[in-house]
């Protein structure tokens, strides 16, 4: 009993020294050690405040719309045969999770005297959350985004410019959110002074994955509330796509602690699960350092990281977050993937039902459900956290199913 | 030869070090074994021999695209330990490992330091591994054998530079950044404050590097109190302009590193002036 106690606390939070279970760490240069440490020591200093609390929860219910609603998807429940539930962060200002944790970060780095944020975006949805803090909190914003990336995300980046955001595009390795993330923390070496890395994921070195957890932890807060309410009860399973793992550590924080509560991950399986074509981590990667902390990764026998692949830019990463793979590897999570014709087929039954274009992110975790009804039973309660809306991905959803 | 070695015998003649930095392989494996040759027979006293990672964090746009076009190039760890194993049948100054972490750690830490010392290796460095992360390379570089070379930046806390001096080996890596260093501090004022911060701890060799591209750069550095200077991208910087015959570019290499050793000469023989003045004064 005493051991499983310290389990779930360790499934929860990261050591002293930023680990969870064997995942994590601070493998960066020196040059940034200051700068995690000053940030670590920040975040510590002001989140546990009310004054922080308060600002951060005016910020997420007035300029966000928190909280988002919890919707029973009658008609998708018919198609899976067990009552699915909806954690609507389409719902959130910007269209997905993401402004959850910029918002927060934003006002730490306000807090810590910085006058500039600088981040990377794959599907848009985190660059264009970054810009919307950016402004809501006076500081100035630089989003480093693929090349590859930018050319599937038009419409996003036509709204990040909008609001002011320097969009640099990033040309090496193969152009997507990998080269992205080294390039910013190439920036940030150079301008720590001023400059917050605003992480968009439970990625990266400690202290940013117990950061974004700990912003992105509103979401499981108000799911656990409103599904006592309508259900008088806990679910059975909490179901979420990822790639870093952000919505999905969101949706599960308050249900760590339940071993009753099923905790699904999905990730993006891309064309298929061969290993240049796929961005399935647990299923085709191992344990490696990539972007300051050991982790699950694609990589070649002598460790350099391989570009993941999906149609899904959002899940795009060829790792996944230290407190995800904690939880795999303890067994507390179970894994699954989706192909990216099975994804295209999910946003069309979600459409179908109920009249929601999901992101095609988003679309991996109904696309799973779909595939493995046999896993979900009919008196079940499930929460599928709706990540994000599709209209980012119009036209790729568009061109797949009517062409040009 | 041993780093120890080396540096006594570089304070012998009175000469600031010079260790020159390539990313091993890019663009093939011969113009490297050739560059390297140039190098030392012009200067450089000491090698970082570069094994290309696919996500060099740590490293600027011109060792960043070094590494890609290696790594396209068919470059693996296993050939460059190969490579060191070659240069080692000519050459005997020292030679610095320089790759990422996962590199050693899916080969098996120590069994990729054991690879290296015995290819003929003296040192490493592994830019993403503070001193919060190092206990595994630490202690099969002990057992080993090999210098685990450690950085420290403008920014480094007295307490972590206490820690660094006392867990560093070979010599300390001195980082000197723009935008982390005070924004009018000049290169030499940043990296004397730095050397007489270290200084307080440690007596351990100091090699300055970042940023270091001309000789009148090398003799300042040097002669504000560094052991020694390091050039990396300058370095790529020439061959990169004519990668399809980047054999034509060495008579330039050859020159750089001319320059920048006669810049340690001149910034060693400034800093003894410097002191006879000082004693003179006293």
């Amino acid at each position: 009993m005493v051991k499983s106690k310290r389990l779930y606390e360790q499934q929860r939070l990261p050591d002293k020294r930023g680990y969870f279970g064997k995942y994590g760490g601070q493998f960066v240069n020196e040059i940034l050690m200051p700068v995690l440490i000053e940030l670590d020591e920040n975040f510590d200093r002001y989140y546990p405040t009310s004054e922080f609390q308060e600002e951060f929860h005016r910020l997420q219910r007035d300029y966000g719309g928190r909280p988002t609603p919890l919707y029973y998807a009658k008609n998708f429940s018919k198609s899976i045969g067990s009552k699915v539930y909806l954690k609507r962060e389409d719902l959130l200002c910007g269209g997905s999770h993401k402004l959850n944790n910029a918002l927060g970060q934003a006002l730490l780095a306000k807090k810590m005297g910085k006058s500039r944020l600088i981040t990377e975006t794959s599907a848009g949805q985190h660059g264009f959350a970054t810009a919307m803090a950016g402004r809501a909190l006076g500081l100035e914003v630089e989003i480093f985004m693929g090349i590859k990336d930018i050319a599937r995300q038009a419409s996003n980046v036509k709204r990040m410019k909008l609001l002011g955001a320097k969009i640099t595009p990033v040309k090496t390795g193969a152009g997507v959110l990998k080269d992205a993330v080294s390039d910013t923390l190439r920036e940030w070496t150079s301008c720590s002074r001023t400059t917050h890395y605003l992480m968009g994921s439970t990625v990266g070195p400690h202290p940013f994955p117990k950061i974004v957890a700990a912003f992105q932890s509103v979401i499981g807060k108000e799911l656990k509330n409103q599904i006592l309410e309508k259900e008088g009860r806990l679910p059975d399973a909490i179901i979420a796509c990822g790639s870093g793992g952000s919505n999905a550590i969101g949706a599960f924080s308050s249900f760590i602690d339940d071993n009753k509560v099923r905790l699904y991950f999905i990730e993006g399986g891309g064309g298929n699960l061969d290993a240049d074509n796929s961005a399935a981590a647990f299923q085709l990667g191992k344990p490696g350092i990539l972007h300051g902390a050991l982790i699950q990764v694609l990589q070649d026998e002598y460790g350099q990281i391989k570009s993941s692949k999906t149609r899904a830019a959002g899940l795009n990463y060829p790792g996944r977050g230290p407190q995800i793979c904690y939880l795999y590897d303890t067994g507390r999570m179970k894994v699954g993937y989706a192909f990216d014709e099975e994804v295209f087929e999910a946003v069309k039954v979600m459409c179908q039902t109920e009249g929601l274009i999901p992101a095609l992110e988003t679309a991996h975790a109904i696309a799973y459900m779909l595939n493995h009804k046999e896993e979900f039973y009919g008196d079940e309660v499930i929460v599928l956290n709706y990540s994000g809306r599709g209209d980012k991905d119009l036209e790729v959803i568009t061109r797949r199913f009517y062409g040009d | 030869m041993e780093i120890k070695e080396k540096f006594r015998e570089l304070s012998e003649e009175k000469e600031g070090a010079y260790m020159a930095h390539i990313y091993y392989g890019d663009p093939n494996e011969e113009f490297s074994l050739s560059q390297i040759e140039i190098l030392v027979k012009h200067g450089a006293d000491f090698i970082e021999f570069g094994i290309p990672f696919s996500d060099p964090t740590a490293d600027g746009a011109i060792f960043q695209a070094a590494c890609e076009r290696a790594l396209r190039n068919g470059i693996t760890p296993p050939k460059c330990i190969q490579g060191i194993k070659k240069l080692r049948e000519n050459l005997d100054i020292p030679i610095i490992v320089t790759t990422y972490y996962n590199i050693p750690y899916i080969a098996g830490v120590k069994a990729f330091l054991s690879e290296i010392k015995e290819a003929g290796a003296q040192g490493i460095i592994v830019p993403d591994v503070s001193l919060e992360e190092a206990n595994p390379l630490l202690d099969a570089g002990r057992e080993v054998g090999i210098h685990v070379i450690f950085q420290v930046t403008p920014l480094t806390t007295e307490d972590r530079l206490r820690r660094i001096a006392a867990a560093a080996s070979g010599f300390l890596y001195v980082v000197n950044v723009e935008g982390v260093t005070g924004a009018r501090e000049t290169l030499a004022d940043s990296t004397l404050k730095l050397v007489n911060r270290v200084r307080k701890h440690s007596d351990i060799p100091i090699m300055a590097g970042f940023g270091i591209s001309k000789k009148e750069h090398a003799a300042a550095v040097v002669s504000a109190g560094a052991d020694g200077v390091i050039t990396g991208s300058a370095l790529g910087e020439i061959y990169q302009k004519n990668l399809e015959n980047p054999e034509e570019t060495l008579p330039k290499i050859a020159r750089f590193a001319r320059q920048i050793k006669q810049g340690c000469i001149k910034g060693y023989i400034r800093r003894l002036n410097a002191q006879n003045i000082s004693y003179e004064e006293v």
